[in-house]
């Protein structure tokens, strides 16, 4: 049984969709150019704290010294790394579920892509 | 795989998270073939007088908080606004509820009567907070009984539970483990909640703020007295409370 | 006390309920089951389906209120994490009723106006006197009014339902049965904790049978309204239902009758017979005596 919402291959995170806020994100114009890459990601992780169909959408983040992949961010609230199928700019939004939170991908301090929580 | 789970629109991604199918598909993952929040049959840790002792003093303290919590999240039942806070609040009463069964099950293995009175053992701020928490649920006022409930005490409950299991036993550990799984629900439903109502209504802030100020001292007394009695040294304890400050400041109630 | 209770624990309730019989099915039934296609189509059949899942709505959010606000004024922890167990049964079947009223057709936007056009006034007035006890912290009589006299008012209508619905509509069945195994648990800790409570506080007795007698009433005029003052729909119901090939034969008997075949009026009969019979017989059972309603 396919899950329409899982089901959205055209999206693009950065098109302007609700919570979008885009202007202090810190996007620069190189990201808004460059062909974003895409990501198979499986449910590999262990990650057992949603239901099943929506776990390979996140892991356990192992502390300061973890290092991010292109596609994933830190949620703030509930410290669990969250996994998109696109490498993730500035201004994208993505859901914590095992939070419930909605974030926006911004730039933090030290150039790195952080989450801050969208209420 | 194709999909996306982050291209969901706002409003079907809360209606599902508030959910008892959510939480039902969930707690699954992690409760399945694990009574009383652990393996079975997984040896029962050798623990010195002292450190039975200090470990039943802290458990007897977080059962104060589970019940607490438990009797506030069953009281905003009655006045939350609207159906889908309500059932996420009866998910929520049931993981403290369980919360508190499996800390009396883990004292009774320890040799504690679990039908003592475990409140003679537990701190006196906490017990005060606790009192403060229930006169809001009384007085049905949602804001600040949220506030009390599910940004602080779930804050404050994450934060020791997180660094009381680096030093637990394994079998103390587990189980911390899998209570820190339900609070993260109940932590993010309280700052997104109260954060989306501070976004439409500016003034709650400054009466929250004063609620912040009078709880800060019964929150951070607490998280001392727990950390002091399972032994974690000065230098680390105001790491613990950070998650908590970092909380209070994400929602614009700093200092 | 204790070791009564311990069979009704977090982790009994676990094993029993969302590992248990809930365990692979979506909002109460196996996946992938619909409403029939006779009953969405049919305008006289889905209003009626409407009607009747309104008053499961309102019952349970009665229910759904109660348990929680009884597990502040429960006296011992273990009653109040059997009540949080309760509480959650009942948010869940306030989700699955409500996930029904949907699957029929009503929009998101139109629940609370769907809601508030069918509900019986009875019914809302039956509700509204067990909260009032549960407003003012009575353990006794709230529990009492919510897991003797609500429950065992839903367990009859669940299990009526239930027998009316097994080949007509799997779905709604399937429902249905998850819900009256919840209900098993909910009555039999109001029979075994609250018996020993009536013990303790004798003089607490007149106003509790007050509250049974007035319940009760409103129970019996919510059933006259939904058959009696329903019939002509409900015999339409049936005759549409029949006339597609999906109602009969087949015998559907319940507590002797044939749901069917038999009027309205005597469904209605057999229906109150039965809870007002099981009233009688658990309120005897924890010392109460058991007061004969008026009739509507």
């Amino acid at each position: 049984m396919t899950d329409p919402l899982l089901e959205t291959p055209e999206f693009d995170p950065a098109s302007g969709a609700e919570g979008d806020t885009g202007a202090d994100t810190g996007a620069s114009e190189d990201d808004k150019t460059r062909p974003r890459r895409r990501y198979v990601i499986e449910d590999d992780t262990g990650f057992d704290e949603v239901p099943r169909k929506y776990r390979r959408f996140y892991r356990r983040w192992a502390g300061s010294r973890d290092a991010l992949a292109p596609n994933e961010v830190l949620c703030p609230v509930c410290r669990v790394v969250i996994r998109s199928a696109r490498e993730l700019r500035p201004g994208d939004r993505v859901y914590c579920m095992p939070c419930m939170s909605r974030l926006t991908v911004v730039v933090g301090e030290g150039g790195r892509l952080e989450a801050r929580v969208e209420y | 795989m194709s999909g996306e789970l982050h291209a969901r629109d706002h409003a079907s991604f809360l209606a599902e998270v508030h959910s008892f199918e959510f939480w039902f598909q969930s707690v699954e993952g992690y409760l399945a073939s694990h009574p009383y929040g652990v393996t079975p049959g997984s040896e029962l840790p050798a623990l010195s007088g002292t450190e039975r002792d200090a470990l039943a003093a802290t458990l007897s303290t977080y059962c104060v908080g589970e019940a607490a919590a438990l009797d506030g999240a069953s009281g905003l039942i009655g006045f939350a606004p609207n159906r889908a806070a309500k059932i996420f609040l009866a998910t929520q009463a049931v993981d403290e509820a369980r919360h508190l069964e499996v800390m009396l099950h883990r004292l009774a293995e320890l040799g504690v009567d679990p039908h003592a009175d475990y409140e003679s053992r537990a701190h006196a701020s906490l017990l005060a907070f606790r009192d403060r928490l229930m006169h809001f649920v009384a007085a049905k006022d949602w804001e600040a009984a949220l506030f009390a409930q599910n940004v602080i005490l779930e804050s404050m409950e994450f934060a020791a539970f997180h660094s009381h299991m680096q030093t637990a036993d394994p079998r103390t550990a587990e189980m911390l483990a899998g209570v820190l799984k339900d609070e993260r629900r109940h932590m993010g439903f309280g700052e997104n909640d109260l954060g989306r109502m501070l976004a439409r209504s500016p003034a709650t802030r400054q009466r929250l703020r004063a609620i912040r100020q009078e709880l800060d001292v019964l929150v951070l007394s607490t998280f001392e007295d727990s950390l002091r009695e399972l032994g974690t040294p000065a230098s680390e304890r105001p790491e613990v409370g950070r998650l908590y400050l970092e909380t209070v400041a994400r929602l614009g109630f700093e200092r | 006390m204790a070791d009564f209770l311990n069979a009704y624990s977090i982790q009994t309730w676990l094993e029993s309920c969302p590992q248990g019989y809930l365990q692979d099915t979506e909002y109460g039934h196996a996946a992938g089951l619909k409403e029939p296609a006779l009953i969405l189509e049919n305008p006289t059949l889905r209003e009626e389906a409407i009607g009747t899942t309104v008053q499961l709505v309102v019952g349970e959010r009665a229910a759904l209120a109660a348990s929680s606000g009884l597990i502040n004024a429960a006296p011992d922890h273990a009653s109040k994490r059997f009540l949080a167990t309760q509480t959650l049964d009942e948010a869940r079947h306030v989700e699955i009723f409500t996930q029904r009223l949907y699957d029929l057709g009503v929009k998101k936007d139109e629940l609370e106006d769907t809601i508030a056009r069918h509900a019986n006034p009875h019914l809302v007035r039956f509700a509204e006197i067990l909260l009032e006890k549960v407003d003012k912290g009575d353990f006794v009589a709230g529990v009492v009014g919510q897991n003797i006299v609500l429950e065992g008012l839903a367990f009859s209508v669940f299990e009526m339902m239930q027998a009316s619905n097994v080949e007509l509509n799997p779905k709604f069945a399937q429902t249905l049965s998850g819900t009256i195994a919840d209900e098993r648990r909910h009555v039999g800790f109001g029979e075994n904790r609250i018996g020993s409570l009536v013990r303790q506080h004798p003089e607490k007795k007149p106003e509790i049978e007050r509250m049974q007698k007035e319940m009760a009433y409103h129970m019996l005029a919510t059933f006259a309204d939904r058959f009696r003052g329903q019939a002509a729909t409900l015999e339409e119901s049936r005759r549409i239902t029949q006339a597609a090939g999906e109602g009969s034969p087949t015998r559907r008997v319940w507590h002797g009758t044939d749901l069917a075949s038999a009027a309205p009026e005597e469904l209605e009969a057999v229906l109150a017979g039965t809870v007002l019979a099981e009233f009688k017989t658990r309120l005897g059972r924890i010392g109460l005596d058991y007061q004969t309603p008026d009739r509507p």
